[in-house]
């Protein structure tokens, strides 16, 4: 068993038994009993209340355990119909979905559909309604265009889980990297925890979920990276998100020092061709996260990247393996969290959720 | 009902910004002429206040978007005119971003052919195309299209981009004794852009306009007008949807500099902030605080709908509520000229999509006036200001050679509209006449019921 295995462990079983009482039983259908939570859909993070995102990981806890069976495999949601609605080329986490929901056993159905406001035939719209009008109960959905999901959320009439929209937000992802943290941190607390956001800040969707996830926990949230690459962030932390500061800066130099957590952001070779940055190298020069960059950090730094990596640019190859990063138990928990929000989500449609 | 000359007489608040007063009145017309206008006076005012029924000269648009020719989906001429006259307009002059374009005479006759033809009595005249196509390369028949009496050149919908070709418009039309109408735009700083730069934007993952991108075109607009009022001193130039603080505040230096330029505003841009799209439904004017700084809607419990509406998409696209208050500001205190609707109907197939791939455009002319009076009820703008920007403001602009003379004159054609100020009405697709549902107001509830229009002495609308 690896250093960070056993921290896990051991921070996830304390925990299990602190929230544990408003979790629900997850090998049993959620008709079944009471599920305290109060959203037909997930599109955003942003309204999450702190006692909502115990909940969620507190369910994840329960999820993980079934993962660990022999057969991870419950029937809580069997005969629920999911269908992954993606616009959007994606590995990771369209099969992250499936994969949840098919050991909730649910039946699942993947549509794979071209994304252009010109080549679309079919408006979303009415894609969403045939989905509807096919047996759908929940639609996963990932979309370029920010806002996307809450449009289908106007029209289905099941719930809307957002698998990622635009630059907008990216709830599974974000809710994955805080029960992750939660796993490594000693007393599983993000409180006070200095977590720099390093790259692309602009155009991820991942960044914003995460600035609204981890400031509802407390933590001090640094966004950096090249100041074309924060455009807005400055009038958001100005502004404060419902009160809660955080810091943006591109003092790569000041961000890293002591910091308990480094989430590198992927950067996109379009940037160049947009004149954001003047090319791939010297970003990598200066925002690249590298050993002696990660020398600043807290020892114990933890390492984390959404996924897909381009190794070389924004994270070092010897720092993506090093044994502070965590980006393959980013993916493994990803599983657990979306099971998590599949069964509630399922829950609030039979308790009479809001939307 | 429209062919008939009207008859009636009214009691009510009267608001003549043609001769600057306002109180209490009671005006009679016979046969469509207005007969009597009687200021009252003591005892017989008694009851009578500016709550309650106004009496206006008809208001006038002088930017709104009536999609015909070519786009007859999301609205005609006719249905334009009826959905003017539901929002107490007897005076609309259409831009000439249609298909084709309206840059020749043939497209300026097919349009008045049509509004002719609609038997509406609401007053449609005409802006041209400042270039061939609205293509930013030629100049269109300039001459010709003032000769078949257009009201004022513009491109809008996009800039003139060239500032070359911006500068020989304004001299041209100069001489023609006609405004160019400028939508000001840096179209390489707001390119692809799906909201206003800032708090919201971020928030939300929309792609930001900067302020920038209006501030900066306004400014040049500026410089060149400067330079061609040397040669040509008759050159005009009219900003319109002006939408920023940096914006205006060119506009005021360029006034009192005596430049010739004159600005609108639009009432969404007064009315609406860019926390709409994030889902808060006050207006604009309660979306800062005591100190003038725009507040959190997400700390402050005010959103209450689903955000990214994409009725909201619109360009310029709603700002921070500090801008929509500098722009009350600047129609205070006369900076501003006039209120433009911009009314930009489009269809569900256009609109019910995704909020990055909706058309921009707000269907407005219906609810524009509720929003004023709004700003007005919230003591922003004096309600004598507010109607003579929706009346005498753009009427200048469009110029005396249109014959646009709005005013309670006794013994000319009655054009006037009568408005319950104390009644609301709930905004639906029903109620309203355009073919342009895309209106961020559905299902809102809003002070101010149009219920008597008279244009050139007929009645255009009636509630009863």
């Amino acid at each position: 068993m690896t250093a960070e295995a056993d921290r896990e462990g051991a921070a996830s079983s304390a925990r299990v038994t602190a929230v544990s009482a408003a979790v629900p039983a997850v090998d049993a259908p959620p008709q079944t009993q009471p599920v305290p939570w109060p959203h037909l859909h997930l599109l955003d993070v942003d309204r999450l209340t702190r006692p909502q995102i115990e909940l969620v990981m507190g369910t994840t806890d329960a999820m993980r355990e079934v993962l660990a069976r022999p057969i991870p495999k419950v029937p809580a949601l069997r005969g629920v119909n999911v269908t992954i609605l993606f616009y959007e080329a994606s590995t990771r986490t369209r099969v992250s979905f499936e994969v949840a929901a098919k050991n909730l056993s649910c039946d699942v159905v993947n549509i794979a559909a071209a994304s252009s406001s010109v080549s679309k035939g079919e408006s979303l719209v009415d894609t969403v309604r045939t989905i509807e009008a096919l047996g759908a109960d929940m639609l996963v959905m990932r979309h370029s265009v920010s806002g996307a999901p809450y449009l289908a959320a106007e029209v289905f009439g099941g719930s809307v889980l957002n698998g990622g929209d635009g630059w907008h937000a990216h709830p599974s992802q974000a809710l994955l990297d805080l029960y992750t943290l939660r796993s490594q941190l000693p007393g599983g607390s993000l409180e006070g925890r200095k977590v720099v956001i390093l790259g692309d800040a602009l155009h991820s969707r991942v960044a914003r979920s995460n600035i609204w996830t981890l400031t509802a926990m407390g933590a001090d949230v640094w966004i950096c990276g090249p100041s074309t690459l924060l455009r807005g962030f400055e009038a958001w932390a100005a502004r404060g998100a419902a009160g809660r500061r955080f810091t943006v800066t591109s003092d790569v130099d000041a961000a890293i020092k002591d910091a308990d957590v480094v989430m590198a952001l992927r950067i996109q070779k379009e940037r160049m061709a947009s004149g954001l940055l003047p090319s791939l190298r010297e970003y990598a020069a200066r925002y690249g996260l590298t050993q002696e960059r990660l020398r600043a950090a807290k020892p114990d730094v933890i390492v984390m990247h959404p996924g897909p990596m381009n190794e070389g640019v924004e994270i070092a190859a010897d720092v993506a393996v090093d044994p502070r990063s965590v980006i393959t138990a980013q993916v493994t928990n990803g599983v657990a969290v979306r099971m998590a929000l599949l069964y509630l989500l399922a829950g609030a449609q039979h308790h009479g959720g809001n939307a | 009902m429209s062919d008939l000359a009207a008859d009636m007489s009214v009691r009510g608040w009267a608001v003549d910004p043609a001769t600057g007063r306002e109180g209490a009145a009671e005006l009679a017309v016979r046969d469509g002429v207005l007969e009597r206008l009687t200021w009252l006076e003591g005892a017989e005012a008694d009851g009578i206040d500016d709550g309650g029924t106004l009496i206006v000269p008809g208001l006038v648009d002088l930017h709104a978007h009536f999609r015909e020719p070519g786009n007859e989906d999301a609205e005609t001429v006719a249905t334009g005119q009826a959905a003017a006259a539901h929002g107490g307009f007897t005076t609309v002059a259409l831009m000439p971003n249609t298909t084709p374009a309206i840059d020749d005479p043939g497209v300026v006759a097919r349009v008045r052919a049509a509004a002719a033809a609609s038997g509406s009595p609401v007053r449609v005249l005409v802006h041209a195309a400042v270039t061939v196509g609205r293509g930013g390369e030629t100049l269109a028949p300039l001459g010709e299209l003032a000769d078949a009496g257009v009201a004022g050149f513009s491109d809008d919908g996009a800039p003139v981009h060239s500032a070359a070709l911006m500068r020989n418009a304004l001299a041209y039309a100069g001489a023609l004794g006609l405004p160019i109408i400028d939508h000001t735009e840096d179209p390489t700083l707001t390119k692809g852009a799906e909201a206003s730069e800032g708090y919201v934007a971020s928030v939300l993952g929309l792609k930001g306009s900067p302020s920038s991108g209006e501030v900066g075109a306004v400014a040049r607009a500026i410089a060149i007008l400067a330079d061609v009022v040397v040669d040509v001193p008759g050159a005009k130039l009219h900003l319109t949807h002006v939408s920023t603080a940096g914006s205006l505040a060119h506009v005021r230096a360029a006034k009192a500099a005596g430049l010739p330029v004159t600005c609108d505003v639009t009432p969404h841009h007064i009315g609406f902030a860019d926390e709409w799209i994030a889902g808060s439904r006050r207006w604009a004017w309660e979306a800062v605080d005591a100190d003038g700084a725009a507040r959190d809607p997400w700390a402050d419990g005010s959103l209450v709908a689903a955000p990214f509406d994409a009725s909201l998409r619109v360009n310029p696209p709603l700002r921070v509520a500090t801008d929509a208050v500098a722009c009350l500001a600047a129609l205070a205190d006369g900076t501003a000229d006039a209120i433009a609707t911009d009314h930009a109907p489009h269809t569900e197939v256009d609109k019910h999509v995704e909020f990055g791939w909706a058309i921009n455009g707000i269907s407005g002319i219906e609810t524009a006036l509720p929003i004023v009076l709004a700003a007005v009820d919230a003591g922003r703008v004096p309600l004598l200001r507010a109607i003579e920007a929706l009346t005498m403001g753009p009427a200048r602009i469009l110029g005396e050679r249109q014959g646009v003379r709005p005013g309670l004159r006794v013994g000319e054609p009655a054009d006037l509209m009568v408005v319950d100020r104390d009644r609301t009405w709930t905004v639906t697709a029903a109620s309203l006449r355009s073919k342009g549902k895309n209106s961020p107001l559905l299902g809102r509830e809003l002070r101010g019921v149009v219920r008597l229009v008279l244009a050139g002495g007929r009645v255009a609308y009636s509630a009863d």
